[in-house]
């Protein structure tokens, strides 16, 4: 390690900026003492925080001092690449890097810039929405995936929170909510989104007597602490959420009419022949059933339509039959209402191993404590608005949605929140990351106000990627290299790109070009994406030449790159805007706004650069700076809602350069005015205005509704059948397009249906407040936090089940699921576990030798997820992250 | 003079390790020593099982076994009761840490590295090395002191600041109004191992 340089010496400052150890990008201030970061604490004057802080960010000294840390250019000079092989690298100059770099870039041009690929780490997700995202579009392709813990966090769960929320997640009203069903989730309990500003705001939640209720099946964090565990059978979630439902309506009669009626598409009379809705012959719009007039409306005529709760409106019907155009229609409602039925509370039993009388217990509590019919009254920017008051909520992320139900099931979970009309309002289920704001008010941005499509349903102002989750994009013939633009379901998906026959099915589906140069931002995806040797040999090793940013040499690196750039670490960059777009940096709740950056405390060490700023580089190397600053240009107005005054746009002529200060500076004044640049903000780290009311509880401020029947799946899926059939894909894949349909249902994942008794225990990931991802394992004081926890690196078995085979506390044993594939772990006993389970935590278990504090800690969870269709959901593509195995222990010589 | 102590809420702490690692990052303690600890334990059978987090750190005792045992007056409890080792005083005997009941103290005989031997200390640990050599010293007895460095300043323990469930609280516990004395008054605060007769000044308030 060098000495400080000069101008960093004799000096002893706390510096305000975000942290980067994990997505939620907490407010920060770091102690700088001549020119050494000494000490981090949280940042009293960010909402994401305030002043609090996890011990990850609290660690983060170590990630920026780690002598494992790569501080020069390396260059592999073995030619051979794949698991476990040395890749012989070598240091060489930047120069050098960049004029290999820039050589493959233009030959993958000159080919097709289609071939460059985008691999980033969901740790650097601002970077990612910005920065990468603009790049990929300036060079002119449209491939990359994201990886964080676990295959695809959340294909499932963004895109039916988007679809319900506007938001990327949901999580209750915590201050104000008395009963929470908390599907395998760490909301308000250490990981997860928000995680700071969570965790106090049910703490306090505690103190008023609210109640949360787990379902987990082992007692995690948040079900130690909860109410009531709910002990569940892993991956069935969607199936209790649906007997709740049927519960609630069926068996005790409790909805929220007034919600469902103008707040959902409920009411939406639907064909009787096709499923679809039943429209206007002259608008084409949803018709409802007017009781009071006793005939068919749009629905948003006046009549029937209230925006704010004291409006008023003819009640329409959410039951019986009415004959409109000949026809014999339902209301929607009426439809789920016989769709649920179904789930009895023993049928559920029966899947979930959840108890018919708790699951009918639950739904009648949760029922009484929404309080339907109950108001509030609200301080709005236009006075005092009475709104409806429902303080109960379900929320749900990575356990529950990482399956093959997973789309399904999260609809399924946050249903409850809107039967009972909770969704968005006081004390309810909400979107979270604070999805809806008018904006700062003297210049309006960002602007990230909701809007009805035609049809009535919510369409999100602001989104994290350029598509939106909804309205639906057509499916159109791929040009992708994992046929992305033919599902517009999804994000991205794995199943593709990682099948043995995956060139073939290019050739089959028309892509006539290849995977060429990839580009690596912090992942690890040889870890983070499944199975270790299906992602390395069936997909990575395709690329001809791989560069990747990072801060360690991981297995990644090791596996297949071609050059590692020395990536500088959150505490020597500039990130212009950390909370935006609200995802998961947001409190929930009535806090201010907060627009957090990130500057640098230290400028980077050794020869460590910032890839955002390389990227700056290698765009003028490839003559494309203009096209850079245009895609940045582009990007804002989606993801920070509001248009960039002409005067604060980049030049997109290429006629001048920016650097990420002067990028900070012009995006911070567009938003909040001339005064309010880069040497405002710098002194706290965040630029805050107050929150409006009608903000926060934004449902009956709005006039959109959301969907309890999703009727346009059903074209969606005809389409992509078409398209499919077209191509003959099924000689690749056959679909299950049946998922593509109206009303939610439960699917099994083959750790349900899998017959060989000998695969006896279901195995699942969670996620640990110690580690974030497949990183923070090097860090050696969250590693020592990690070692102090009988459960984090430890393989959770229930006692009993050990017993029966033989396994002690300690034990190393082998956990192999049915496709062959398997890892090792120490067996950590308890009771605090179903029986039939095993509970592995984080991305950790690695092998590289570059990550020496990681190595060999905990059990690698990731390399028994497969990454094929049958474990992917086919209405999201997300992936199926549990699985069955047998468990037996480990030769001597093995340990 | 105010008479310092801590209520720790187990209502509202998750046992996220944020207080242990406030307190190393603060405090720059090498591997192994916990002045901040959370002991984790189960309790019950499936499905009625409780798990508990215990954040522990030194109890500052009314009545401090360790400062009984200590020969040489190093260990003091001041006027505001925290109780200290003044380190040029305490000669390593290491009776403190055996007398003490509850596991707060360390003696660290060689400093060590984060990081496997043979590299050179980074600049962050060169730092902590340093900061632990002048202020708090080897082959000593060691623990935590409140962070009574800050509390001139009128900041908190650095366990306080960080803990994201406002789980800890610190303050006078002479002043019938301050929130500590508040807290234990109305939540009925207890201490650990109150038949030692140690009278501790870190108080519990009951989980659930």
């Amino acid at each position: 390690m060098t000495a400080p340089n000069q101008q960093q010496i004799e000096d002893d400052v706390w510096i305000p900026t975000s942290c980067g150890q994990c997505y939620c990008m907490c407010g920060i201030k770091a102690h700088r003492q001549n020119g050494v970061i000494t000490e981090i604490k949280g940042n009293p004057d960010a909402p994401t925080g305030r002043g609090s802080i996890c011990p990850k960010g609290l660690a983060a000294p170590h990630l920026l001092y780690d002598p494992y840390r790569v501080n020069y250019p390396l260059k592999r000079t073995n030619p051979e690449k794949g698991l476990n092989v040395d890749p012989k690298f070598v240091r060489i100059s930047w120069e050098e890097a960049l004029d290999t770099i820039d050589k493959k870039l233009r030959e993958c041009q000159e080919r097709d810039p289609r071939g460059l690929f985008f691999q980033a780490t969901t740790t650097q997700a601002s970077e990612i929405r910005f920065g990468v995202i603009a790049f990929m579009k300036a060079f002119g392709t449209p491939n990359y995936w994201v990886s964080g813990g676990g295959l695809h966090c959340g294909n499932g769960a963004h895109f039916m929170n988007g679809i319900m929320h506007v938001a990327w997640s949901i999580i209750p009203d915590f201050a104000h909510c008395n009963y929470a069903l908390n599907f395998g989730c760490s909301k308000g309990h250490g990981a997860g989104h928000v995680a700071v500003q969570n965790a106090t705001q049910v703490a306090d939640a505690r103190y008023r007597g609210f109640k949360n209720i787990v379902f987990d099946p082992f007692q995690s964090a948040q079900a130690s602490k909860a109410h009531e565990w709910v002990p569940i059978r892993v991956g069935t979630d969607g199936a209790v959420a649906l007997g709740i439902v049927n519960s609630l309506i069926n068996e005790h009669g409790i909805y929220d009419a007034e919600y469902l009626m103008y707040k959902s598409n409920a009411p939406y009379l639907i064909r009787p022949d096709d499923g679809h809705y039943m429209r206007d012959a002259e608008t084409d719009k949803p018709l409802v059933w007017d009781l009071v007039d006793q005939c068919p409306r749009v629905h948003n005529d006046p009549l029937v339509t209230r925006v704010e709760y004291e409006d008023t409106a003819h009640e329409v019907a959410l039951t019986g039959t009415f004959t409109v155009n000949g026809m014999e229609c339902r209301p929607s409602f009426e439809l789920l209402k016989e769709h649920v039925k179904k789930y009895t509370p023993e049928y559920v039993e029966k899947i979930s191993w959840v108890p018919a009388q708790s699951i009918s217990r639950i739904a009648k509590e949760f029922g009484e404590a929404a309080e339907i019919g109950s108001t509030v009254t609200i301080e709005t920017s236009k006075g005092p608005k009475k709104i409806p008051k429902r303080p109960a909520a379900t929320h749900f992320f990575r356990g529950s949605q990482g399956h093959t139900n997973s789309g399904w099931t999260c609809l399924s979970i946050d249903m409850i929140n809107h039967i009972v009309g909770s969704g968005d309002t006081w004390g309810g289920g909400m979107g979270l990351g604070a999805a809806v704001g008018q904006g700062y008010e003297p210049t309006g941005k960002p602007y990230q106000i909701p809007y009805p499509c035609p049809d009535g349903l919510l369409v999100a102002k602001t989104w994290v990627y350029d598509h939106k989750p909804y309205p639906l994009r057509d499916p159109k013939p791929p040009t992708r290299l994992d046929l992305h633009d033919m599902f517009p379901t999804s994000i991205y998906n794995a199943f593709t790109i990682t099948d043995p026959r995956w060139f073939e099915m290019l050739d089959r589906f028309d892509i006539p070009y290849r995977p060429d140069v990839m580009v690596n931002f912090g992942s690890n995806s040889v870890m983070t994406m499944g199975n270790s040797e299906t992602v390395t040999e069936n997909f990575l090793k395709k690329f001809n030449f791989v560069f990747s940013f990072q801060l360690y040499i991981t297995e990644f690196e090791e596996a297949v790159a071609d050059i590692v750039l020395p990536d500088a670490c959150f505490l020597e960059r500039y990130t212009p805007a950390v909370s935006f777009p609200s995802t998961f940096s947001h409190p929930q709740g009535e806090d201010d706004w907060g627009w957090t950056i990130r500057q640098p405390v230290v400028e980077p060490m050794l020869e460590r650069r910032d890839f955002n700023v390389v990227m700056l580089d290698i765009a003028e190397r490839l003559g494309i700076p203009g096209r850079f600053y245009k895609a940045l240009n582009d990007t804002i107005p989606i993801r920070y809602g509001g248009e960039m005054d002409p005067k604060y746009k980049l030049k997109e002529d290429g006629s001048e350069r920016y650097s990420w200060e002067d990028v900070t500076d012009r995006l911070l004044k567009d938003r909040f005015g001339e005064e309010h640049g880069l040497e405002h903000v710098r002194k706290t780290g965040v630029f805050t205005w107050p929150k409006k009311k009608e903000d926060v509880y934004w449902k009956w401020f709005n006039p959109s509704r959301i969907p309890i029947y999703f009727e346009y799946f059903i074209d969606a899926g005809e389409k992509m059948t078409e398209m499919w059939d077209s191509y003959g894909g099924n000689d690749f894949f056959e679909f299950d397009w049946t998922r593509f349909k109206a009303l939610a249902d439960w699917y099994p994942c083959p750790t349900h249906t899998e017959e060989d008794p000998e695969y006896d225990m279901h195995t699942f990931y969670w996620r640990t407040v110690v580690h974030c991802n497949s990183m923070t394992q090097q860090n050696p004081y969250l590693d020592e936090c990690a070692q102090e926890d009988p459960n984090i690196y430890g393989v959770q078995m229930h006692k009993r089940t050990a017993e029966e085979k033989g396994i002690s506390d300690g034990d190393w044993v082998w956990m192999e699921n049915p496709e062959g594939h398997r890892v090792k772990g120490w067996v950590s006993l308890s009771e605090g576990i179903e029986p039939h389970h095993l509970a592995i935590s984080a991305i950790n278990g690695h092998w590289g030798k570059y990550m020496p504090i990681a190595k060999g800690k905990g059990a690698f969870f990731n390399d028994l997820v497969e990454m094929d269709l049958d474990h992917t959901d086919p209405l999201t593509f997300n992936q199926d992250i549990c699985c069955r195995v047998k468990v037996y222990k480990m030769d001597r010589e093995e340990v | 003079m105010p008479r310092y102590g801590m209520v720790i809420d187990l209502k509202r702490c998750y046992g996220c390790y944020a207080c242990v690692m406030a307190c190393k990052v603060k405090n720059y303690s090498p591997p192994g020593v916990f002045w901040a600890r959370i002991l984790k334990g189960e309790r019950g059978s499936f499905p009625n099982t409780v798990r508990q987090a215990l954040p522990v750190l030194c109890m500052h005792c009314e009545n401090p076994s360790c400062q009984e045992v200590c020969p040489t007056g190093a260990t003091q409890t001041l006027d505001n009761g925290i109780v200290i080792v003044e380190k040029d005083k305490c000669m390593g005997c290491g009776a403190c840490i055996m007398a003490c009941p509850y596991g707060a103290r360390y003696s660290v005989e060689e400093w060590e590295s984060y990081f496997p031997e043979g590299l050179e200390l980074s600049p962050y640990e060169e730092f902590a090395k340093k900061a632990w050599e002048e202020k708090r010293g080897i082959g000593v007895a060691t623990k935590c002191d409140f962070c009574r460095d800050r509390l001139d300043t009128d900041s908190e323990p650095a366990c306080v600041e960080a803990c994201p469930a406002n789980a800890r609280t610190f303050g006078d516990m002479d002043d019938p109004e301050s929130e500590v004395s508040i807290l234990i008054r109305r939540h009925r605060g207890s201490v650990l191992n109150p038949e030692l007769g140690n009278e501790p000044k870190v108080y519990y308030l009951e989980p659930r």
